[in-house]
């Protein structure tokens, strides 16, 4: 029963990292409706931020994950007022143009930090413990980060004006253009807000498992998979489905083994998409 | 217009001319597929970087002179990405280069992905791999660069368990090529010393192992074997063992890369009780390679301890090159190689093996060390002498 219950806390533990990632990866889509390939170069640039700032700098970490959500915020938004504004309409040059992105990002920390993983370990080390089941308390940081960034989108979304208008423009863009919406404006705020998850994230997980400049391949992956599976654009399918992906994959690797933990995951999820298409809480024709 | 063409036509004849005699001069291109990326990348760092050393110090010493006239060496180094399929491209490039002459691979993915290449394109190559078909008969030139794990797995198990109290291993490691070849062996070789051995395969590119972890306590293990796992996966591994309890000694059955395992896990208290395998024993000799790899490079020698296995693999490749007197053809470097004594100048003297475990005496054999971490304090190497057969 301990080993059922430490199984569950760590699939909770996955499943929060998941979230962080998808929420980003999902509200681009939504907003937007671009597939951002450049998810996991702000991921791994908010890592080495955070990084430089506490090992380099000497700033205190909590200090370091803010300057590390500022600067993949400022970079993110940057990047879709200069280059992916000119290319909005055109979804497979979107494709190309995040791709590229995240290629630069990606090469350019290589260049600047190296191939070798640096030394950067989360502040907080301890693990509290009850008889067989374990949960570290940095899981609970992330953990805890997770809800509350959960909850801010959802606000912000849900909540304020500018939510509204950004869900405005994801169901038609030129309605909302029309009725007084400046998507100059928004389109790169969301796209900022989405890369400044991305970035807190990176800031937040690297130190727990590793920092190196291809930890991004394997998050656009897991992200991807997290997002078609809750439904593209779809906030809460991706806080569903990130805690399923995080608890199947668990419990799946605990009981079936590495190998096939992995392929049960991937089995399931080809299920659930055969038998809904659009994804668990996904629309079946995205408008805008 | 025919006038035109034909000042065009002579104009790019005299190029050619004037371009061939420069490549009919002395330049030896040493190629190879090098993992430059992902978690596996230290290994492949240390290679680029002995064969650049060696390349230097191959001109600025004159170490090959072919027909009286010194020779230049250019690396020509190509990221394998540690998959098969990445080697074989890099390898493709290689050979659309010209390049006869291959050093490296690191991993047993890209060495089986890269073997068919060398080999239909007339290519002589020392690969490392610790697969179990890393070399053979069906690949006359293909060269090891040393024993794998069948080799010295014994005597570190054997100092492991002298120091520490165990009879159950768990052996965790990626679940392909590079991953099960060395975790079979090892389970192998620990089995034939007494130990119960589980096996543990994991998806490479999981980032994330506290699942694997949670499954490796249940089986209860004395002790966790981290076989092949790239460094950085292995440093995880490591820091959420701890986390989750695991307080016994930790082998390192595979390639080398306990710096690396050591950042990533949060320092070598983490690493706590820790024994692996490293390529040579450090002494007098290898501190003044390093010096000399300073002097010449202008920077500190490759972190990871495989360098100078390379610098070892990169020399006898020099060595075979001079004694066959041709930078292309593959067949006569190849001869060449096989009849020469497997020496180096700061790594010292072995013996060429392999007939026994491939069925080809085409690999090399020198002494190595054990390194030791107890406390989570490091201690000096342990010197261990070459693996021979028979």
């Amino acid at each position: 029963m301990e080993g059922f219950i430490a199984t569950g806390l760590i699939g909770i533990s996955l499943g929060s990292q998941y979230t962080l990632l998808a929420l980003g990866f999902t509200l681009i889509f939504g907003i937007l409706g671009v597939v951002n390939f450049a998810h996991g170069g702000f991921y791994v640039m908010g890592g080495y931020v955070a990084y430089y700032c506490t090992a380099m700098l000497g700033l205190p970490y909590p200090v370091a994950l803010v300057i590390a959500v500022g600067s993949t915020a400022a970079l993110g938004w940057l990047f879709e007022v200069l280059i992916l504004e000119r290319v909005i309409e055109d979804h497979q040059a979107t494709l190309m143009v995040t791709m590229g992105f995240y290629l630069v990002m990606a090469t350019a920390i290589l260049v600047i930090f190296g191939a070798e993983s640096p030394e950067f370990s989360f502040p907080l080390s301890g693990v509290w413990r009850a008889g067989g089941i374990y949960f570290p308390y940095a899981n609970m940081v992330v953990l805890g980060v997770c809800l509350a960034a959960i909850a801010l989108v959802y606000w912000l979304v849900y909540r304020t004006n500018v939510g509204r208008a950004m869900r405005a423009m994801a169901e038609d863009r030129a309605v909302a253009g029309a009725l007084g919406m400046r998507t100059k404006v928004l389109f790169p705020l969301a796209f900022a807000l989405a890369t400044g998850l991305a970035g807190l994230t990176g800031a937040l997980v690297t130190p727990i498992l590793a920092l190196a400049p291809h930890v991004g391949d394997p998050v656009l992956a897991f992200s991807f998979l997290t997002v078609i599976l809750g439904g593209l654009g779809s906030v809460t399918g991706a806080t569903v489905a990130a805690f399923i992906v995080g608890l199947v994959e668990a419990y799946a690797a605990v009981y079936l083994g590495g190998s096939k933990g992995a392929l049960t995951l991937f089995v399931l999820v080809l299920i659930i998409l055969v038998i809904r298409p659009q994804g668990l809480l996904g629309k079946e024709v995205r408008r805008a | 217009m025919a006038l035109g063409f034909g000042r065009l036509l002579g104009g790019t004849l005299l190029a050619s001319l004037a371009l061939g005699g420069t490549a009919f001069g002395c330049e030896l291109k040493i190629g190879s597929p090098a993992v430059l990326s992902g978690p596996a990348a230290q290994w492949g760092l240390a290679l680029r970087g002995a064969l650049e050393f060696v390349a230097k110090e191959t001109m600025q010493e004159e170490r090959l002179v072919i027909d009286g006239t010194p020779c230049t060496v250019t690396p020509v180094v190509i990221d394998s990405k540690y998959t098969a399929e990445g080697a074989a491209s890099a390898m493709n490039a290689l050979a659309a280069e010209g390049v006869k002459v291959v050093v490296g691979a690191v991993g047993s993915p890209e060495v089986t992905g890269m073997k068919p290449v060398a080999t239909r394109n007339r290519m002589v190559a020392m690969v490392n791999s610790f697969a179990k078909d890393a070399i053979g008969p069906q690949w006359p030139n293909v060269f090891h660069i040393g024993p794998g794990p069948s080799g010295w797995a014994g005597p570190i198990i054997d100092k492991g368990l002298e120091l520490y109290d165990f009879d159950t291993v768990a052996i965790v490691a990626p679940n392909d090529q590079g991953g099960t070849d060395i975790a079979s062996v090892n389970a192998q070789v620990f089995k034939e010393k007494g130990v119960t051995a589980v096996e543990e395969y994991y998806q490479r590119g999981t980032t994330n192992f506290a699942p694997i972890i949670t499954r490796l306590m249940g089986a209860n293990p004395g002790a966790v074997d981290l076989a092949s796992s790239p460094a950085g996966d292995a440093g995880i591994i490591v820091k959420q063992l701890r986390q989750a309890g695991f307080t016994g000694p930790i082998f390192r059955l595979g390639g080398p890369g306990t710096e690396e395992i050591g950042r990533v896990a949060g320092g070598y208290g983490v690493l706590q009780d820790f024994i692996w395998f490293e390529p040579v024993a450090m002494d007098e000799n290898l501190r003044a390679l390093e010096e000399k790899h300073l002097e010449l490079m202008g920077s500190p020698r490759p972190e990871n301890g495989d360098y100078f296995r390379w610098v070892y693999a990169a020399r006898m490749m020099i060595k075979a090159v001079q004694a066959a007197q041709t930078v292309d053809d593959a067949e006569k470097i190849a001869e060449a190689m096989r009849s020469l004594p497997v020496d180096d100048e700061n790594i010292g003297a072995g013996h060429w093996i392999g007939q026994g475990f491939f069925g080809i005496n085409q690999e090399m054999s020198y002494p190595f060390a054990i390194g030791l971490i107890q406390g989570g304090e490091q201690k000096d190497f342990i010197r261990a002498e070459a693996v021979s057969e028979g």
